[in-house]
C-alpha cells in the first residue's frame, strides 16, 4: 500500500486528491481509493494522471500577411505529457497564411499523436 | 466638437464589457454603445492563449481567445454598436464622456454608463524593489503581450517574482518556447495563484516555487544579470543569512492586479479601499446615479466566468435604471467584512432583491464556514472544505432573509 | 542598431568642445550657438541629460541657502531670474509655486531670520517670514510655528530643460556626439585634441569640462589633480498623480547643523507627481544608481508622516541621483562651485562640483563660460540664431477639450492615445521617436513624450510603442534598447 497526492487540474477548484495505491499480482499499480475531490471528474482524472498523464498543448504558429504575426493554437485533445515537447517542435516549425479561422486545423497528428493543432483565434488577411 | 447621445454606454470591450453590452441589448435597450481602445474586441483575453476559461459557463476548457469569440459573435449578431480604437478621456458625474479616436474627439451624453475597464498589473515601482533598473524587468502581462501577440521573446533565463496566475502561466509559456525559468519566488507563505497552475505550469516542468522568499535586490547596469533572494519572516522582512544570488537575464513580476479606476475617480465615484474599485449596491450602481461598474475594474476576479455573470446582471440593471425601475432606497443595509474576510461586494444592498455576495478570505484555511449574520441572526452560511485568498467565494442571498436587517456581518468561523 | 546620428568623417575641427551633455553642458552649448563659432558636445551616454540633470528634485531654487559672495549664490539668483524667459523660448514647463521653509522651534526661527538676511544679501526677491496662520493659508495642514516664504522658488521639468537646451543648440548648429566617451585629451598650447572610445577625433581651441560626476577624471586627463568628486546618492520615491493638489507649495524643514543636503521632503513636479526624497549617502561609483531597501523604507515612513492619506499603491517608482560633491564623506558640507579658465592649461574652461543648485544656475553658468570663451575667441553674433524651439509647452492632455478636438482634426495622430496613464498621444510619441538629436532609445521616448512614466510604468504602452517602432520604423526585436548598447529589451523573435 502506498499513498500519492495529486492536484487535480480539471477545473479552477484544483482539488488536492489522495490516491491509495496497491501493487497488483501482475506487478502494476492498482488504485484502490481516491479522496479529496469535489466532483466526479476528480477520480477519473486521477486515474488517468497515474496511468498515463495527458495535457493540452497551447502555443502560437507563425502567420504570414495577417493582422497579427502569430495565431494562437491548441491541441484539440490532450496529448501524452511526455510528448509535449515533440508537439512543440512541430508547432515551432509550422507556418501558415492569413486568413486563419478559429477552429481551423493547422497541423494534423503532430508527432504521431492522434490529435490536431487547431487555431483558437481569427486572423485577418492584410 | 461633435456631441452624440446614447442610452447605455459601456466602457471597455473585454469580457465584462461584452457581457454587459449583450445583456443590455437583450434587456430591450436598442441604443447600446461599447467603446474599446484596442482595434479588436476581447480585451486581455486575446493574449491569454492558455486554456481553462469557461468551465463554469460552458462546461468546456476554452482558451482566452475562444472564450472571447463566443461573446464577440453574439455581440455582432445582436448588431450592437461599437467604437473600436477609441479611448475614453473622461467621464463626469452627469454621465458626459469625452472620447478620442483617430477620426475625432467626441462628446457623448449617456443615459447610463457601465464601467468595465479591467485592471492593470502592479509594477516593480509599486512594490519598491531595491537595486538597479536595467532592461529585462517586465510585468508578466506585458511579457505575455510581447510573446503571444507580437512574436517577441523577452528573455532566455527567467526569474518570476510573485506566484500570481499570470506569472505561472508565463513560466510554462516561456519554458515551451525554449527559455529556462529558474524559479518562482513568493513572499507569502502560500501561493497567490490557483493550485492547478502550480501543478500544470510549474510542477510539470520542474520549475521550483519558493514560498516565504522574495527578491531583495536586482542586479545589472544595462540588462538584468541576476537577483538576490532571501527567505522572509512573518512580517515579510528578509531573514539575514538566507540571501543567495540567482543569475538571470529577465525578471517577470506577477505581484497583483490593481483595478484601473482613473475614469471612475474622475466621475466623482466613492471608492472602496478594500477592493480598489467603486463602492456599489446590489444593482452594481456606484454612488453616482446611472454609473455602474463590473468585472475587474470593480474587484479583481479569479475566473472570467464570474466576470461574465456579474457583467450580464449589470447590463440588465443599467437598462432598468433608464426605465426608472432602479432608484436608491431610503436606507441601505450595510455589508461589513469581519474576521477572516478581506472584502465583500456589494458593500451595501437595498434589501429589495436577491443578490450574490462575492468575497475573498484573508488567509488559507480548511473546513470552515462563511457566515453572513444580521446581529445574532443567521442570514446565510456556506460550508467550505478549502478557503484560499486566491479564490473568490460567492453566496446567493434571498431578499426574504434581509427583512429588518441593518448591517450584515460576514466572517469565517 | 544606431544609438546616435552617425557623423561621417570622425576627424573634425571645432572652436569649442564641451564635454558632458547635462543641463550645464547643454546650456553652454546653446549660449555659444548664438555666435559664429563651431561647437561640439561630447557625451558618453546615448542621450543628453542621463546623469545628475535628470535625477534630481526639479526645483528652481531662490538662492537663500548660499553665503553672499559665493559663485553659487550669485549664479543661483541670476539663473533663477533668467529661467522664466528661457523656458518660454524652449517650451519647457516651469511653475514658480514658492517655498516654505518651516521652523519647529526657536532655534529654527533664528535660522529662518538668518536665511532671510542671507537671501536678501544675495538679492532674492520677496522673502517674508510668516506666522502659523499665514502659513496654513498657503498650505493647509503644514505643521510648524513659523515659515520663511520664498516666492521665487519654482519647479521645472529638469530633463525637459536639458533636452530643450540641447535641441535648440542643435537647431542652431551645435554637433552632438552621443555615446562618445572621451578616452584621451591632449593639449598643445594652442588647442586640444579630444578622442573618444567610439572613434571620434576632435580638435578645438577651447575645451569646456562640464562632465559633472566625471569632471575630476577629465581634469586628470589634462594633468590637473587638485579636484576629486565624491558621488553622494539621493534616493527618491515617485507618488501617483492621484495626490496632485495635496501640495500647493514646496515645504522644506529649516536646515539643521551637520546636514549635507536640504533634508528629506516632498516636492511637486510640473507633471503632477509628488517626489519624496532625497536621501544622502556617499557611494563609491559615479554610476551607482541602485536604490536600497533601507532608504526605500525610510522614505515610505517619511511619506506616510507627511501625507497621512498615502496608500501603498501610490508609490509608482523609485530612482536615485548622484550629487557630484567636492567634500569627502568624512568632511561633508558644501564647497563653492569651481568655474575657472585655467592659466596652466590655456583654453581649458573647467567646471567642477556643480551640484545643487546647478540646474537653477545653468543659464547663468552659460553666460559666465561665454565670457571666458570670449577672452580667447572672437564671438560674433549670428543673425540666423533662432531662440525659439518649435512646439508647445505641455502635453495634449493638458489642453481644454475644444483645443484637443481641433488638434485631432488637424492631425489624426493626436486622436490616438498610446500611453493610457498619462494620456500621451501617438503624435507625441512619434515626435519623441523622431527627436532632433536622433536618439533611438526607449528611454529617449520616455523622457521626451512622458509615455511610460505613469502609474503602470509602461505595462500598457510599452507594447504599443514597440509595435509602432516595428510597424512604422522597421525595428526588429534586437533593435530595441533601453538606454545603452548593452540594455537590449528583447532576446529575439519567438518564431
Amino acid at each position: 500500500m502506498s499513498k500519492k497526492e495529486l492536484t487535480c487540474i480539471v477545473c479552477p477548484n484544483g482539488c488536492q486528491l489522495e490516491a491509495m495505491l496497491e501493487n497488483s499480482d501482475s506487478g502494476s499499480l492498482q488504485i484502490t481509493e481516491i479522496t479529496g475531490h469535489l466532483c466526479e471528474k476528480g477520480p477519473e482524472w486521477a486515474e488517468q494522471e497515474l496511468t498515463h498523464p495527458v495535457r493540452t498543448v497551447i502555443s502560437n504558429i507563425l502567420v504570414e500577411s495577417g493582422d497579427l504575426p502569430l495565431v494562437s493554437v491548441r491541441t484539440d485533445a490532450p496529448v501524452p505529457r511526455n510528448m509535449i515537447f515533440d508537439v512543440m517542435k512541430e508547432i515551432k516549425a509550422a507556418k501558415t497564411k492569413a486568413p486563419v479561422a478559429i477552429g481551423q486545423i493547422l497541423i494534423k497528428h503532430p508527432a504521431g499523436t492522434g490529435c490536431n493543432i487547431i487555431a483558437t483565434k481569427n486572423v485577418r488577411n492584410v | 466638437m461633435n456631441t452624440i447621445k446614447h442610452d447605455v454606454v459601456v466602457i471597455g470591450g473585454g469580457p465584462a464589457g461584452l457581457a454587459a453590452a449583450i445583456a443590455a441589448r437583450k434587456s430591450g435597450c436598442k441604443d447600446v454603445l461599447l467603446i474599446e481602445r484596442d482595434k479588436r474586441l476581447g480585451g486581455i483575453l486575446n493574449q491569454c492563449i492558455h486554456d481553462g476559461f469557461g468551465l463554469h459557463k460552458f462546461d468546456e476548457a476554452l482558451t482566452g481567445p475562444e472564450y472571447a469569440q463566443r461573446f464577440i459573435d453574439e455581440f455582432n449578431s445582436l448588431g450592437i454598436d461599437s467604437m473600436l480604437s477609441t479611448i475614453v478621456l473622461s467621464v463626469d458625474g452627469k454621465r458626459n464622456l469625452y472620447v478620442s479616436s483617430r477620426k475625432s474627439l467626441t462628446r457623448i451624453e449617456a443615459g447610463s454608463v457601465i464601467l468595465s475597464m479591467g485592471c492593470r498589473e502592479r509594477t516593480a515601482g509599486a512594490i519598491s524593489l531595491p537595486g538597479t533598473r536595467p532592461a529585462g524587468i517586465y510585468t508578466a502581462g506585458a511579457a505575455q503581450n510581447f510573446i503571444n501577440l507580437q512574436n517577441i521573446m523577452v528573455g532566455k533565463k527567467v526569474v518570476i517574482l510573485g506566484s500570481g496566475d499570470i506569472g505561472m502561466i508565463m513560466a510554462r509559456r516561456m519554458t515551451l518556447e525554449g527559455a529556462k525559468v529558474e524559479a518562482v519566488f513568493e513572499i507569502l507563505p502560500y501561493p497567490s495563484g490557483l493550485a492547478r497552475n502550480i501543478q500544470q505550469c510549474l510542477n510539470d516542468y520542474d520549475i521550483p516555487l519558493y514560498l516565504s522568499t522574495s527578491v531583495i535586490e536586482i542586479h545589472g547596469k544595462e540588462r538584468v544579470t541576476g537577483v538576490t533572494v532571501a527567505g522572509t519572516d512573518k512580517n515579510f522582512k528578509p531573514i539575514p543569512g538566507t540571501e543567495r544570488h540567482v543569475p538571470c537575464d529577465t525578471i517577470l513580476l506577477s505581484v497583483g492586479l490593481i483595478p484601473e479606476n482613473e475614469l471612475t475617480r474622475g466621475a466623482g465615484v466613492q471608492m472602496e479601499a478594500r477592493t480598489g474599485g467603486a463602492g456599489v449596491d446590489d444593482t452594481f450602481m456606484t454612488g453616482v446615479p446611472g454609473i455602474f461598474s463590473c468585472g475587474n475594474v470593480l474587484h479583481v476576479h479569479d475566473l472570467v466566468d464570474h466576470v461574465s455573470d456579474e457583467a450580464s446582471l449589470v447590463g440588465e440593471y443599467a437598462v432598468r435604471y433608464l426605465d426608472g425601475e432602479i432608484k436608491p432606497p431610503e436606507s441601505y443595509i450595510k455589508i461589513e467584512p469581519q474576521q477572516g474576510v478581506r472584502y465583500v461586494l456589494p458593500q451595501k444592498v437595498s434589501g429589495m432583491r436577491d443578490f450574490t455576495l462575492s468575497l475573498r478570505v484573508t488567509t488559507p484555511s480548511r473546513d470552515r464556514a462563511v457566515w453572513v449574520k444580521d446581529g445574532d441572526r443567521k442570514v446565510a452560511r456556506k460550508k467550505m472544505i478549502r478557503l484560499h485568498p486566491a479564490e473568490m467565494i460567492r453566496i446567493n442571498i434571498k431578499k426574504e432573509k434581509l427583512q429588518g436587517a441593518k448591517v450584515l456581518e460576514v466572517s469565517v468561523e | 542598431m544606431r544609438l546616435y546620428k552617425k557623423i561621417e568623417n570622425m576627424e573634425k575641427q571645432y572652436d569649442v568642445c564641451i564635454i558632458g551633455a547635462g543641463v550645464v553642458g547643454n546650456a553652454i552649448a546653446r549660449e555659444l550657438s548664438r555666435y559664429h563659432i563651431r561647437v561640439a558636445v561630447v557625451e558618453k551616454e546615448s542621450d543628453v541629460s542621463m546623469g545628475t540633470s535628470s535625477r534630481n528634485s526639479g526645483v528652481i531654487h531662490s538662492g537663500i541657502h548660499y553665503k553672499p559672495g559665493t559663485v553659487r549664490a550669485r549664479l543661483n539668483v541670476q539663473g533663477n531670474a533668467m529661467m522664466s524667459h528661457l523656458c518660454r523660448e524652449l517650451k519647457v514647463k516651469i511653475q514658480y509655486i514658492g517655498k516654505l521653509t518651516v521652523a519647529q522651534d526657536e532655534e529654527d526661527i533664528q535660522t529662518l531670520h538668518s536665511l532671510k538676511e542671507q537671501g536678501e544679501a544675495n538679492g532674492v526677491p520677496g522673502l517674508e517670514i510668516l506666522d502659523a496662520a499665514q502659513m496654513q493659508k498657503i498650505q493647509p495642514g503644514v505643521g510648524g510655528i513659523k515659515a520663511l516664504l520664498s516666492p521665487s522658488t519654482g519647479i521645472i521639468c529638469p530633463y525637459g530643460l536639458a533636452i530643450g537646451l540641447a535641441e535648440n543648440a542643435h537647431a542652431n548648429g551645435v554637433d552632438f556626439y552621443l555615446s562618445h566617451e572621451v578616452s584621451h585629451i591632449s593639449a598643445n598650447g594652442h588647442g586640444f585634441r579630444v578622442r573618444t572610445a567610439a572613434g571620434a577625433d576632435l580638435s578645438c581651441s577651447v575645451l569646456v569640462n562640464a562632465a559633472g560626476l566625471y569632471s575630476d577624471r577629465i581634469c586628470r586627463m589634462l594633468g590637473i589633480t587638485e579636484y576629486s568628486i565624491y558621488p553622494c546618492r539621493g534616493e527618491y520615491l515617485i507618488l501617483d498623480k492621484r495626490l496632485q493638489g495635496s501640495l500647493n507649495v514646496l515645504v522644506y524643514p529649516a536646515p539643521r547643523k551637520g546636514g549635507a543636503g536640504l533634508g528629506i521632503h516632498l516636492t511637486n513636479t510640473v507633471d503632477g507627481n509628488i517626489l519624496i526624497g532625497p536621501s544622502n549617502e556617499y557611494v563609491d561609483e559615479a554610476d551607482d544608481y541602485a536604490c536600497t531597501a533601507q532608504i526605500i523604507e525610510l522614505l515610505k515612513k517619511e511619506g506616510h508622516e507627511l501625507l497621512p492619506w498615502l496608500s501603498t499603491s501610490d508609490f509608482i517608482r523609485n530612482f536615485s541621483g548622484l550629487r557630484p560633491k567636492q567634500m569627502p564623506p568624512e568632511v561633508k558640507g558644501f564647497k563653492d562651485f569651481v568655474i575657472e579658465s585655467r592659466k596652466d592649461v590655456p583654453g581649458f574652461i573647467n567646471l567642477v562640483g556643480i551640484e545643487s543648485p546647478g540646474l537653477t544656475c545653468s543659464p547663468a553658468i552659460a553666460l559666465m563660460v561665454r565670457d571666458m570663451v570670449a577672452e580667447r575667441l572672437p564671438l560674433r553674433e549670428k543673425s540666423s540664431f533662432v531662440a525659439e524651439r518649435p512646439g508647445r509647452v505641455g502635453f495634449f492632455h493638458e489642453l481644454p477639450p475644444d483645443e484637443q478636438a481641433e488638434l485631432v482634426e488637424q492631425n489624426h495622430d493626436y486622436g490616438e492615445i498610446v500611453c493610457r496613464c498619462e494620456q500621451i498621444t501617438r503624435k507625441e510619441v512619434l515626435d519623441a521617436i523622431q527627436n532632433p538629436l536622433g536618439v533611438r532609445t526607449v528611454a529617449a521616448i520616455k523622457y521626451r513624450s512622458r509615455a511610460m512614466m505613469g502609474r503602470c510604468q509602461g505595462g500598457f504602452c510599452l507594447p504599443r510603442i514597440v509595435e509602432i517602432l516595428q510597424k512604422d520604423f522597421g525595428y526588429r526585436p534586437e533593435d530595441y534598447i533601453l538606454n545603452s548598447a548593452g540594455s537590449r529589451l528583447f532576446a529575439g523573435s519567438v518564431r
